[in-house]
């Protein structure tokens, strides 16, 4: 079983316009956007990550914080994907999250996030005795996704601790200095999120080069393995085995939705490992998940045939010094 | 068909010392009416429903009278549940669990629901541990 956690959930709200408006000057009527379609769906990188997993048959257990109106729908969706639920229930409201993809320029969608409750010395109390719980039974864990308030830095370090005192391998699916504190338990893989900052630590991010610094350091203080975006189609595998550079031959244009492809792509590699495939085949196949998720306009692609069929158009090399 | 194809994968469960308080709090949040206790394994060793916490705050000869018309308000029940609020639920749960297995027909639940009056039935694996909960309409909405 693979448990993932989500501190931090959220509703994701997508909508697709047509045009944006040209001004966003104040206007006597104010601005009205009408738009042409919306999708709503259970979020937050845990979550997206175990949906990925339900989808593909493997079994999973998301944990996390809910509250509210919103927490509802987020665990209804989640049961209606066949996924295991088991969170702490808080009060306040959970965040809803809204992406704008203008057509024609779907590869820079303008998002709104609000901030999400506040979890309470209490909350967390009784999240740790269920995470030891579902440790027990669990293959990995995937600590994932910003923090909700009230949740000090290093949160994901104390649940990287207690799963590898249990055994349990650690993905950590975040960034920020939640990410950093995890390093001493060595997590077998990180995926820094880079979105807000493009920096790894204080080692920038920016390029091939800094990415291989970046990674080797994350290596060297007790990371296994290091998986950095470096633009939307290429990412780089640092281990202390080596570097190994995978590319998807894909055109831009052809993408429709980017939210929820990095969580798709770390959801293709546990796949691929929880399978049976090798580390470097099990990532080509989260790449082409997560391609294959960026060309739908629904936040995954969760069509087996397709993502077999962009594995075609990854390749992956031997690269860096 | 089997359990496994229609049982709703909640694990949402308390343990065997949450303070009532706590419960009361959790049923309200999570819109369950009832939830399985839990030991340190994650097995259903009970289960708590609004009944049951009703009833501990009613006093014990309401059981005779069989209605509550007789209680000239609410204020000792409020009182009742402020006395016993930080006591564990263990105190006031059902033990006599009525569990599924993941591999039982959908009539084998059925049947336990009907005879034994209940809404909401855990399941368990083949340790005892929690893996979902089946409620009468997630039954009548297979049907």
């Amino acid at each position: 079983m693979i448990l993932t956690v989500t501190p931090n959930p959220a509703l994701d709200k997508f909508y697709w316009l047509a045009t944006l408006p040209e001004t966003l000057a104040p206007t006597e009527e104010g601005i009205l956007i009408r738009a042409e379609k919306s999708l709503t769906s259970a979020g937050g990188k845990g979550i997206n990550v175990s949906v990925f997993l339900a989808a593909h048959g493997v079994e999973t257990v998301a944990m996390g914080f809910l509250a509210g109106h919103s927490g509802q729908i987020i665990l209804r969706d989640l049961l209606a994907r066949g996924v295991s639920a088991n969170f702490v229930w808080i009060e306040g409201e959970n965040r809803t999250n809204v992406a704008l993809i203008v057509r024609g320029r779907e590869y820079h969608p303008i998002h709104i996030t609000e901030e999400g409750p506040w979890v309470t010395p209490e909350a967390v109390e009784i999240f740790l005795r269920k995470y030891e719980r579902m440790l027990r039974r669990a293959s990995f864990v995937v600590l994932a996704g910003h923090l909700a308030p009230g949740l000090g830095p290093d949160f994901y370090g104390e649940l990287a601790r207690r799963a590898r005192a249990q055994g349990v391998k650690v993905v950590v699916h975040t960034g920020g200095e939640a990410l950093l504190r995890t390093f001493p338990e060595r997590p077998f893989l990180v995926k820094p999120d880079v979105r807000e900052a493009l920096r790894l630590g204080v080692l920038p991010v920016r390029t091939k080069e800094e990415i291989l610094v970046a990674g080797k350091r994350a290596i060297q203080e007790g990371v296994e393995l290091c998986l950095i975006s470096h633009h939307l189609t290429g990412d780089v595998l640092i281990s202390a085995d080596g570097v190994w550079e995978f590319e998807a031959r894909v055109p831009l244009s052809t993408f429709r939705n980017f939210v929820g492809a990095d969580d798709a792509l770390v959801g293709g590699i546990l796949v691929g490992l929880a399978q049976g495939k090798d580390l470097l085949e099990s990532v080509r196949y989260g790449m082409a998940a997560a391609v294959a998720s960026a060309e739908v306009e629904e936040k995954f692609c969760l069509d087996k045939d397709r993502i077999l069929a962009e594995m075609e158009r990854v390749e992956v090399r031997r690269g860096g010094p | 068909m089997k359990v496994r194809d229609f049982l709703r994968r909640d694990l949402t469960s308390v343990d065997r010392d949450t303070p009532l308080g706590q419960v009361i709090r959790l049923l309200e949040q999570s819109g369950h009416a009832s939830l399985p206790v839990v030991d340190e394994e994650g097995r259903v060793i009970g289960v708590v429903s609004e009944r049951d916490i009703i009833r501990a705050l009613l006093p014990g000869y309401m059981d005779l009278l069989r209605s509550a018309s007789f209680l000239p308000s609410l204020n000792q029940m409020a009182k009742k549940l402020r006395e016993i609020a930080h006591l564990p639920v263990e105190r006031f749960m059902t033990r006599e669990v009525v569990a599924c297995k993941p591999e039982d027909t959908d009539l084998h639940v059925a049947d336990l629901m009907l005879r034994k009056g209940l809404k909401q039935i855990p399941v368990v694996d083949a340790a005892g541990r929690l893996v979902g909960v089946v409620r009468r309409i997630d039954l009548l909405s297979h049907l």
